[in-house]
């Protein structure tokens, strides 16, 4: 074989290598070059030979994202609203571990909070669904997910108007409370009203 | 071509055994038999006329570092490589010399300055064959010495594994280190951790697509959840879906162009399919159970994923069009967050043992399950890019912290500050 094509085998074996790292997600076993003892010998000193190195470049730097115009925060409700949100007409309904059926206690709360706001019909709510720690964040933000809307359901059947009622899940993201063990996760699974509008 | 991947092998050995019921399997290793780590001598590089080319010193101790990490090899110890009298005259002869002292591979290169650029030429030699597994002149300024050295160890991983190797790898997560949960970067190791979001929002399950230039994850910066693509190199952020319900769980197709994620109106959670490039999300599942967690498998034909559709969450597997679908986990009260290897016939996952959530490893050729047993609660595996290697969720020193198994398979941690959850394991970045 002549030497020419010798080289030409490990160049393209080379140029193969250095694009390995970005075919994570389509493995091919790349193998090596079978180099007979003659190219083995053969000494960097020509063009052809320079062209096979490998000029390492430096990794791309990393910037941080910026933060899209519509932003928003679940947070920003007018002072009246956070009022009447401390002063707490609509009671929270509590959930079984990794449940989200309602309890017979559970119907009771829910079935205050649908006559409360029924005696108050231009008011909205957010559901937030809330888990505790265990299990996995996002089988926990699907459970939560449950839990706001099986709670927003039981309000529809007694009567208040679905559009009045948003649910947004939360999961393990923002407990109530913070030890654990029962007494705390307990308090974490719920579904919590926010009223966002009067 | 000889196939050097079918030679060589991994151990995943894990850090203490699980005290677990009788009925449960627990091994102390994880291991695929019948492979072994080939070892490698890799004496001093030469360097070129006496002199001392930039960057050689840091060149060296990095790529003796690397190689000294990589799961695939065994560096020869040091005091068998001294047995060895190097002929000058004989290379024949000194390679047989390696050979005999229980090296299967040698590797020998040169070091050069060329102004301010270091230049490394390397060769490995198969001892077995004598013949040149793998040649290479890399050339940078000497400031890229480590890099260039973790690009010479990358190439001799893929060249023993057919896979890319791990040490111009990052690991995406989330931490809560500011005060929020927010998206971070670092090295695989833990060095240089950079924040990637500053939206004082939640940010959660970050995804890499398979070139490494995109991260998808869940944000709740608008209010309900919704999934983004971020560009890390940019700080560019596109939204991707925004369906009714939990849009959590990306996971991209091998070739990059869809994304399997999870969402669902009025309390229900399905799996999803979108393209990246845009358009309408494509309903998988319609069961009322929770589907969550897909996990698109490197083959591209299926998708493991979280199912309650028998009770507990149970780790299911169908085809990408969503049909055929049957569970995979059977010996376990729960399980969640499957993860493929690489090589697509395993699957770790997160499964709950003797009252502690502990990483569990499903072999679908053999269909046994192992538990990589250790202590405190164990959730949220990730492959490293070769599949030797895990990246795990531990809160065994109290918050939880991201743990990554060394050549060994014994947990390293990784992270410090705050708690740190979700890794995400990428190649390279681009």
């Amino acid at each position: 074989m002549p030497r020419t094509s010798n080289r030409a085998l490990v160049n393209g074996v080379v140029a193969l290598l250095v694009v390995v790292a970005a075919a994570c997600s389509r493995p091919k076993a790349v193998v090596a070059p079978e180099v007979s003892p003659a190219a083995e010998s053969a000494q960097p000193t020509d063009g052809r030979d320079r062209d096979g190195t490998t000029q390492v470049q430096s990794e791309p730097t990393i910037s941080a994202a910026g933060v899209p115009e519509e932003a928003v925060s679940a947070t920003d409700l007018p002072a009246d609203i956070e009022a009447l949100n401390r002063a707490g007409y609509l009671k929270d309904a509590f959930f079984e571990t990794d449940k989200s059926d309602l309890r017979e206690d559970t119907r009771a709360t829910l079935a205050a909070d649908a006559a409360w706001l029924k005696a108050h019909p231009t008011v909205k709510v957010t559901i937030e669904g809330h888990c505790d720690e265990r299990n996995t964040a996002e089988y926990n933000l699907a459970l939560g997910w449950r839990r706001a809307n099986a709670a927003k359901a039981y309000l529809a059947s007694l009567g208040v108007a679905a559009e009045r009622i948003s649910t947004i899940s939360y999961g393990e993201e923002k407990p109530f409370a913070l030890g654990r063990d029962e007494g705390s996760w307990s308090q974490n699974r719920r579904a919590h009203f926010v009223v966002t509008s009067k | 071509m000889r196939n050097l991947t079918s030679t060589v092998v991994f151990s995943l050995a894990i850090a203490s055994p699980v005290v677990g019921h009788a009925q449960e399997e627990l091994y102390l290793h994880v291991t695929s038999p019948g492979l072994q780590r080939v070892v490698v001598a890799a004496p001093d590089f030469e360097r070129r006329a006496g002199s001392d080319p930039p960057g050689s010193a840091e060149f060296a101790s990095t790529l003796r570092k690397d190689l000294g990490e990589a799961v695939a090899i065994t560096l020869l110890p040091d005091d068998r490589a001294r047995l060895v009298e190097v002929d000058p005259t004989n290379q024949g002869l000194t390679r047989q010399r390696w050979r005999a002292v229980g090296a299967q591979f040698l590797l020998q290169g040169s070091l050069a300055g060329a102004g301010s650029q270091l230049v490394v030429e390397v060769r490995l030699f198969d001892l077995a064959s004598g013949e040149v597994a793998y040649s290479k002149r890399l050339q940078s300024g000497a400031p890229l010495a480590p890099t260039m050295a973790h690009t010479l160890a990358n190439d001799l991983v893929h060249l023993f594994t057919g896979r890319p190797g791990p040490f111009l790898s990052r690991i995406a997560f989330v931490s809560d280190r500011s005060g929020s949960k927010e998206l971070w970067i670092m090295r695989w190791d833990g060095a240089d951790p950079q924040q990637l979001t500053t939206h004082r929002s939640i940010a959660l399950g970050p995804a890499w697509s398979p070139d490494g230039q995109w991260l998808a994850f869940t944000s709740f910066l608008r209010g309900n959840p919704q999934l983004l693509l971020l560009r890390p190199t940019e700080g560019y952020l596109k939204p991707v879906a925004a369906l009714p319900g939990v849009n959590t769980s990306a996971s991209f197709s091998p070739d990059g162009a869809r994304i399997a994620f999870a969402a669902g109106a009025d309390g229900n959670t399905d799996i999803y399919v979108v393209p990246v490039a845009g358009g309408t999300p494509e309903r998988l599942t319609s069961s009322r159970a929770i589907d969550t967690q897909p996990a698109w498998a490197p083959n591209g034909r299926q998708i493991a994923f979280t199912s309650t559709a028998a009770g507990a969450p149970q780790v299911f597997l169908m085809d990408a069009e969503g049909s055929n679908i049957r569970r995979l986990t059977l010996g376990d009260t729960f399980a969640d967050e499957a993860a493929w290897a690489p090589d697509g016939v395993r699957l770790a996952y997160t499964s709950f043992v003797a009252d502690r959530f502990q990483i569990a490893i499903l072999d679908l050729r053999t269909n046994t399950r192992s538990v990589v047993g250790a202590a405190g609660n164990n959730e949220s595996p990730c492959w490293s890019p070769d599949g030797t290697m895990l990246a795990f969720v531990s809160d065994r020193s109290g918050r939880k912290q991201i743990y990554v198994t060394d050549p060994a398979g014994k947990p390293r941690q990784v992270t410090i500050d705050g708690n740190n959850l979700q890794p995400a394991w990428v190649a390279q970045l681009q």
